[in-house]
């Protein structure tokens, strides 16, 4: 096996200069559009075809009928032209010793036919001649959002993120930019990988375990192609800061699936799933999962026990909570005698209980008297026996106070805030849709505003703290 | 004899499946605890082997076209003295003459007869992306029909190998259920590593079975070893 050669990744990845070839009215000049956020330095297209020039030209972006006309460095280049094309553009992208090319061209190996195969060799060959550091072909390229090189136009920009994003597809590629954005997620660098004949899994999993803007990495895969590369780059990786491997093609039928969309060769599931946790990083199973799993690592303090202390409104729900945190993984421990103690002295029994969970709407009042709740924070913040804490919001109840008096979610948020800076344990809220989604949908991201994790259902909140958790115990070496 | 001997031997036989008794002389010397095997060609070696074993003692014809020992009367268990075992060399080498008229005797196995423990099993297999891959899981039953096996590629560390062990959804078995002795957890990791260390060493080893271990209050011990060559 011949050694990769190493590819200066910053300066594509984090460019200065962008050009767009192929740029078109037919796609609303997709591209321009997506970079119309950069602000990292010039955008310039290249296009050659005199019926599309105008439009460009419109949007203020400056057209070249050759690469080789535009002035300055080039950093990235997104290359959206027919796949037939694509090869001499490449070669004039290594003449011009431009930074990086994503390619955002399909039709090559990924078709199964000759032709495709064909022009893939083709591309590879000029490639590695020109020692072009290429991502995909088939591919959306970078989303960069402190510099505003996004994948979709629908992505934010500006604030810098801080979870790098590893895809085979674009589509979730860009759905983990949009749906992380809502849960509090946002994304440092994500790159959308396509068939990575050049550069591959291991080199980006090195980047962004390198990047000191990227606090979490996150990946979705669905085959590798150089086994005991992949494991290197994780296990080091894993070491450096967490890292969710959400793997796709885990079914038979999703392997033949795998097989169409990338080529990949399908890995056992029980073997992958080994080598995942081998290497210290954690594994996730859809976009919501990893999502979740993330923001437990961002929004939630680290901590390796696995006592639990459960907080809920009714006597159904607390039963609930605890039955989804032992089925995580989580331990739901008695509290300590002192703590016991103290809640005997004001607890209300009556319809409600503390061995922990701690049923505790007839304590705290419906509203969430901010008072009676810092009391039971303190209480199990003071126990031995208690590692995190996970708090049910009812929704259901409190959708009512907060709809007619918006401030008063305020005031519960002062109480959560105050009590996740004191404390070192980790803190995760659940506050579930009910029947109230749009109210709930409101009053999240104003919980996320606050830094606060919050996680849509129980067993959601359960299955990734337990992660998070396994995570810190593996930087512990307890595990 | 070494491993790239016994390897070279097998090759010039054309064999890839190495005889228990090769198999398991190169895991010992790699230090997996094994239960040597060693070859008898006559009564009197037959003897004088299991003398230095101890008894009791178990016999198996080695004969490379006979792979199914017992259908050709090859196997005699549970030999207590010096006696048995010499009359047990004649019963086996006769049997199996007469059932497979054919095939090249070589000798006798001799091996102790190991008390039983708790029942594991340790492969390896090459995964086509990932490499050598270990598999630790319960013996018989479990493995076969609830498939509750580990894996974790090589080469393992500490860790790997305690998680290996841990995994399983029949651990609760090895920590001693209903009565019986817990197993020396501690000593089969060691044997995981062990495994680990030989396979990372020799890359010409394609596939290994080590079926059953037995695992004991102290120590754990392969009893069968199995070693296929790429």
């Amino acid at each position: 096996m011949t050694t990769p050669p190493s590819h200066d990744l910053h300066r594509a990845l984090a460019p200065k200069s962008v050009v767009v070839v192929g740029s078109k009215k037919a796609d609303g000049y997709m591209w321009l559009r997506n970079y119309g956020t950069f602000i990292g330095g010039p955008v310039y297209s290249v296009q050659i075809d005199p019926n599309e020039i105008p439009g460009i030209e419109a949007m203020g972006v400056q057209n070249f009928t050759s690469l080789m006309d535009v002035p300055g460095e080039i950093d990235y280049v997104m290359l959206a032209v027919p796949r037939p094309v694509a090869p001499r553009v490449l070669a004039d992208c290594a003449k011009r010793g431009v930074g990086g090319v994503a390619l955002f061209t399909s039709g090559f190996a990924e078709t199964g036919e000759e032709e495709g195969i064909r022009l893939q060799e083709q591309v590879l060959q000029i490639a590695r001649d020109g020692n072009l550091t290429l991502i995909g072909p088939n591919c959306m390229g970078l989303y960069n959002r402190r510099l505003g090189i996004r994948q979709s136009g629908d992505q934010g920009a500006g604030e810098a993120g801080d979870v790098g994003f590893i895809s085979q597809s674009g589509t979730h590629a860009i759905n983990f930019g949009l749906v992380g954005e809502v849960h509090g997620v946002r994304v440092s660098t994500s790159i959308s990988i396509g068939n990575a004949i050049i550069l591959d899994v291991p080199d980006y999993l090195d980047y962004l375990a390198d990047d000191p803007e990227t606090k979490v990495i996150a990946m979705y895969i669905e085959g590798v192609k150089d086994g005991p590369r992949f494991v290197r780059s994780l296990r080091r990786a894993a070491l450096l800061k967490p890292v969710v491997v959400w793997k796709g093609g885990v079914t038979d039928a999703g392997a033949r699936a795998t097989a169409s969309h990338t080529g990949s060769l399908a890995t056992s599931q029980a073997v992958f799933g080994a080598i995942v946790r081998q290497c210290g990083a954690l594994a996730a199973d859809s976009l919501e999962d990893a999502i979740d799993v993330v923001k437990a690592l961002l929004y939630a303090k680290p901590a390796t026990g696995r006592g639990m202390g459960l907080m809920a409104m009714t006597g159904g729900q607390s039963v609930v909570i605890t039955d989804a945190f032992v089925n995580a993984g989580m331990e739901v421990p008695r509290l300590s005698d002192a703590s016991y103690a103290e809640l005997g002295s004001f607890f209300n029994i009556v319809g409600g209980s503390y061995q922990n969970p701690l049923d505790m709407g007839g304590t705290i009042g419906f509203g969430g008297s901010a008072g009676t709740l810092r009391k039971l924070f303190a209480i199990l913040d003071a126990d031995p026996n208690v590692d995190a804490i996970a708090m049910e919001m009812a929704s259901g109840f409190l959708a009512r106070a907060w709809h007619a008096n918006p401030a008063s979610l305020d005031g519960m948020l002062d109480t959560l805030a105050a009590h996740r800076d004191e404390s070192a344990k980790p803190f995760v809220a659940v506050l579930q849709p009910q029947h109230v989604e749009d109210v709930v949908a409101e009053a999240r991201k104003r919980i996320q505003a606050r830094g606060l994790a919050v996680f849509a259902s129980f067993e959601r909140a359960a299955r990734a703290l337990k992660r998070a958790t396994d995570y810190h115990r593996f930087r512990a070496g307890l595990d | 004899m070494s491993m790239s001997t016994i390897i070279e031997s097998a090759r010039s036989e054309g064999r890839s499946l190495l005889t228990e008794i090769e198999a398991k002389q190169v895991l010992e010397e790699a230090g997996v605890p094994v239960s040597p095997a060693r070859l008898a060609r006559n009564r009197g070696e037959a003897v004088k082997t299991a003398i230095e074993l101890g008894f009791p003692i178990v016999l198996k014809i080695v004969s490379p076209q006979i792979t199914h020992k017992s259908d050709v009367g090859g196997v005699a268990l549970n030999l207590n003295s010096p006696d048995e075992v010499g009359a047990a060399f004649e019963r086996v080498v006769a049997s199996a003459k007469q059932h497979a008229p054919d095939a090249t005797i070589d000798g006798v196995a001799v091996q102790r007869m190991e008390k039983q423990g708790v029942e594991v099993i340790v492969g390896m297999t090459k995964d086509p992306q990932f490499g050598p891959v270990l598999m630790f899981g319960l013996g018989g039953v479990l493995v076969e029909v609830l498939k509750d096996v580990s894996f974790r590629v090589v080469p393992l560390d500490a860790r790997d190998a305690r998680q290996m062990v841990h995994e399983i959804k029949g651990y609760p078995l090895l920590e001693g259920y209903r009565g019986q002795e817990p197993a020396d957890v501690a000593g089969l990791e060691k044997l995981l590593l062990k495994v680990s260390e030989f396979v990372e060493q020799h890359p010409e080893v394609s596939e290994l079975d080590l079926n059953p271990v037995f695992a004991y209050k102290d120590g754990a011990l392969a009893v069968d070893a199995r070693i296929v060559l790429g």
